[in-house]
């Protein structure tokens, strides 16, 4: 066990972009986890002091108009960022998975069929697809999460096809179909598992795409009013840039920072994952 | 040739068919029936909702429910809006001029500037220049279009007073000639601005690693070997094949700034499509909602199959 | 006779220079060749061949390699040009086929007008006509037809741009034309028509040739002298008959061994035992000699001086008397 986490250890540190969002992704989590601590107000509280400036009254990044911490806000935004990121992109990557594989490992028509309408589906305009959804269905934040997640699956399912594609003339998989195995057991134990690595990377992307997209959507008034997003925070901030601009600055900042990081650890994982490395891990 | 070109336009009509089928069917799916959706979630005026009814013969199979809302949309009509109570098309037209004025600004801008930035980045790789350019656009890369806006506005016009924040043109004074198109683009700088650095990133990878690619490449070695001048293989060579996928990302950038310009138009109250979009959802218009969504994802696919044929006029490969 | 080529303690080095490694690629390699040979360079990979040729045609990344030595062409030291009268040279006098012939020509640009381009570096007023006419008799030289100069690079077979690239090679008559693994990539037939094509053109263009191959055969059917190279050393040098039948390097036998041959009786294929000595490290002695079934104690620690034996190859071994003077 030790000795597999120091060679996790020396691969992250090995690609400067990896090991930076890898540890970002580490500082990230621990905001997530540690809120209650580090925050130094109830950010669901209206306090007394309203629009109040940095630094005053004990409020290290000032407050909003209806006198709510800022720095608590944004610490707790914190956990809304990483529940839509997770939750949405698990939905797009599960489905993305098994679209794919389904259509690589199979081919044919099955796979002309489906390639068709992933590639139609990458050509639709998602962000307002999912504006109109948001507001014909309700703008909770469990409808964003599903939405988000049901429509950026595309991207998934065409990596995962490549990989399908390759990966059944492998001698391993061949192997398999010719000891009797039924295709389900070999799309679910063999393809997947080996060829799910590109799409990993890729779902950090869509990740960053989720938390923009909310950050959006709250922007335009379809985020949830129940919970606190750096989204809503830049929304509400809107009125007040010439007299407060503190409201709008910071969440956006932490926007920035989340999702520099998500891009720094997608683009680290795709350095150390590409072919030569593969080839070393690969045929488990 | 044709054969690739009858690809493409097939390809693209698919889209709008599919775009179509869409707008019809999560109006079904939605919460209420449908009429109401397109009346207004208030009203219930029996009139209105027998109108409605006939117009969209909603007692009729699905089949012919589809087959007459592409009639109506192929006549132009893409409904009426519930707040404004006029016809969605009208309103469209509208404001469609100012919205594409900033995109294809934009557009070219990005496009531009941000394949200069790679390209220099390419032949300068490891240097200073580089890790500016590359550090730069990470960050741009991860923001939100709409703060930078606000950004850009809260340090320009707030702080610095330097340029208007809102509108395409000076409400209180009225210019004429030259002076009207010169106020407007002092208006546009801001908006136009904040899209192109969102855009640039995207710009400036794609060209920077082609341009590192091409480079690496055996023909390259070959014109060396050659004798050719180095200015004469880069300017014909290595940019002629390095500047390839730039064309495919030139059509991604203009889907992503036709569907995300209502961000930016919103944050700087200019008068375009963007705000029809930001009344429309706060009131829940929603034959305006699906009418943009309409044009919007139609605009987006002819762009990609001009994108496209532009794209194999430059590669051969392609053609033959 | 004056040499065409003529190498004379040439090294090629990569340097590292953030790990301060050095790499000795290729070490004190010399040989004359004189106008009209056919010299054809073998070796294993990682010998150093290509890089020899690389270096010679300074199409090393300058920032990383050491050159040094003297390499003659017709009386320029190459070591000591500056690039601006590299670039005379280059074409008009020196010329090279790569191997990777579907990736050495510009995909979106007409095979004609990088020929034209190509032409114009070293006569810059040569109008269309002459170029296409010029180049529609290399054209049939090589067995092409016209209509390959208006094509596209993809529009053509491997073996067609092969010898579209051989065409192109000799379009200003170089006085050396270096061919790198310029067949590998090529199936046999393919192979053995350029290669009776290359052997033709030479004939009647009066050219003097390097070519750099793996596979002796090659060599064997369209060379008049061959160098084997090893570990960027050269072992064995002389005229191809000679070495071919006789071979007398140790390593020489072993590479000769280890092909199969078409008619005769059935031999047993031997590989030479051993791996590829580390470039990263300077030897005293001789380079093949942990590898050598005939290696004697002086070999550890002595490197063998190249000789020139009676036929008039060179050779770098002991058992030759590889201690006394070079020629």
């Amino acid at each position: 066990m030790i000795k597999s986490l120091k060679k996790i250890k020396k691969i992250v540190n090995s690609d400067t972009q990896l090991k930076l969002g890898v540890y970002g992704i580490i500082f990230f989590l621990l905001v997530v986890l540690l809120a209650p601590i580090i925050s130094t107000h109830d950010p669901y509280n209206f306090g007394p002091d309203v629009l109040s400036e940095i630094n005053e009254n004990n409020h290290i990044l000032g407050t909003n108009n209806m006198g709510q911490d800022i720095f608590s806000m944004i610490i707790y935004g914190a956990r809304t960022s990483l529940m839509v990121a997770v939750i949405s992109a698990l939905i797009s990557g599960i489905l993305g998975v098994f679209v794919g594989g389904i259509s690589g490992y199979f081919g044919g028509k099955v796979d002309q069929v489906i390639s068709e309408i992933i590639n139609v589906f990458m050509m639709l305009p998602t962000f307002f697809l999912i504006l109109l959804i948001i507001a014909l269905f309700g703008n909770s934040i469990t409808n964003v999460m599903i939405v988000i997640g049901l429509t950026t699956w595309p991207s998934n399912a065409k990596l995962m096809r490549a990989q399908a594609l390759s990966l059944r003339e492998r001698t391993f998989v061949k192997g398999a179909v010719a000891m009797g195995e039924n295709q389900r057991q070999i799309l679910t134990k063999y393809i997947i598992p080996n060829g799910v690595f590109p799409v990993v990377a890729n779902t950090t992307v869509g990740m960053s795409n989720a938390i923009l997209t909310e950050a959006a959507l709250s922007f335009l008034g379809l985020g949830d009013p129940n919970i606190i997003s750096w989204g809503q925070m830049i929304q509400s901030g809107k009125a007040y840039i010439t007299s407060a601009w503190w409201i709008t600055t910071f969440p956006g900042i932490a926007i920035v920072i989340t999702v520099t990081i998500f891009y720094l650890l997608g683009d680290g994982l795709n350095h150390v994952l590409n072919p030569k490395h593969m080839t070393m891990k690969g045929g488990k | 040739m044709k054969k690739y070109l009858t690809r493409r336009l097939l390809a693209g009509i698919l889209t709008v068919l599919i775009v179509f089928t869409i707008n019809f069917v999560i109006i079904r799916l939605a919460p209420g029936d449908p009429v109401k959706t397109l009346m207004g979630r208030e009203t219930d005026d029996p009139q209105l909702r027998a109108a409605l009814e006939a117009k969209y013969g909603l007692d009729q199979p699905l089949p012919t429910q589809f087959v007459a809302y592409l009639r109506t949309a192929a006549k132009g009509d893409l409904g009426t809006s519930i707040i404004f109570n006029r016809p969605v098309t009208e309103m469209i037209k509208e404001k469609i001029g100012a919205t594409f004025l900033l995109v294809f600004t934009a557009a070219v801008l990005a496009l531009v500037i941000g394949t200069m930035m790679g390209i220099k980045a390419a032949r300068r790789e490891g240097s200073l220049i580089d890790i500016i350019f590359s550090g730069v656009s990470y960050i741009f890369n991860s923001m939100p279009s709409f703060w930078l806006g606000l950004m850009l506005i809260i340090g320009f016009a707030t702080q610095l007073k330097l340029l208007p924040s809102y509108g395409m043109t000076d409400i209180r004074n009225t210019y004429t000639g030259y002076k009207y198109y010169l106020d407007i683009a002092k208006h546009m700088i801001l908006p136009v601005g904040t899209l192109i650095l969102i855009q640039i990133p995207i710009y400036f990878r794609i060209s920077k690693s082609s341009v590192l690619q091409v480079t690496s490449e055996d023909y390259i070695l070959t014109l060396r070997a050659t004798g050719m001048n180095e200015r004469k293989i880069f300017n014909k060579y290595i940019f002629r094949n390095a500047i390839l996928p730039t064309i495919t990302i030139f059509g991604i950038s203009m889907a992503y700034l036709i569907t995300g310009v209502a961000l930016i138009e919103i944050v700087f109250a200019w008068p375009g499509t963007g705000r029809l979009v930001l009344t429309a959802i706060t009131q829940r218009d929603y034959p305006t909602l699906m009418g943009i969504y309409l044009v919007m994802s139609i605009s987006v696919a002819v762009m990609m199959i001009i994108v496209d044929v532009v794209y194999a006029l430059f590669d051969p490969r392609i053609r033959y | 006779m004056k040499s065409i080529l003529e190498l004379k303690d040439y090294n090629v080095t990569y340097v590292n220079k953030k790990e301060n490694k050095k790499v000795y690629a290729v070490k004190n390699a010399h040989f004359k060749m004189f106008k009209g040979d056919s010299l054809g360079i073998v070796g294993e990979s990682g010998s150093g061949k290509s890089t020899l040729a690389m270096g010679i045609l300074n199409l090393l990344p300058k920032k990383s390699t050491e050159i040094s030595g003297i390499a003659n062409i017709n009386g320029d030291n190459l070591t000591e040009l500056s690039e601006k009268e590299y670039k005379e040279l280059r074409w008009s006098k020196l010329s090279v086929v790569f191997q990777k012939s579907m990736n050495s020509l510009s995909p979106v640009h007409r095979i004609g007008t990088q020929v034209e381009d190509i032409y114009r570096v070293h006569k810059k007023n040569a109008t269309s006509k002459e170029i296409f006419e010029r180049f529609s008799y290399l054209l049939n030289l090589v067995n092409l037809p016209d209509s390959v100069y208006k094509s596209y690079p993809h529009q053509l077979s491997g073996g067609m741009l092969q010898r579209v690239s051989i065409a192109l090679s000799i379009i200003h008559n170089p006085k050396l034309l270096i061919l790198d693994e310029a067949t590998t990539a090529l199936d046999v037939v393919t192979q053995g028509q350029i290669l009776e094509e290359i052997v033709k053109m030479e004939k009647e263009m009066d050219m003097t040739r390097i070519m750099i191959t793996h596979d002796v055969s090659v060599v064997a059917a369209s060379c008049n002298k061959i160098a084997v190279m090893y570990a960027g050393e050269f072992m064995e040098i002389g005229k191809v008959e000679d070495v071919l039948k006789n071979p007398k390097h140790p390593y020489t036998k072993g590479l000769m061994v280890s092909f199969p041959s078409l008619r005769g009786k059935k031999e047993k294929i031997e590989a030479i035992k051993g791996y590829l000595p580390d470039l990263s490290k300077k030897y005293d002695g001789c380079i093949f000699e942990p590898r050598c079934n005939k290696a004697m104690k002086i070999c550890k620690n002595i490197k063998p001086k190249s000789i020139e034996l009676k036929d008039g190859r060179q050779i770098s071994c002991h058992l030759y008397g590889g201690e006394e003077n070079e020629q």
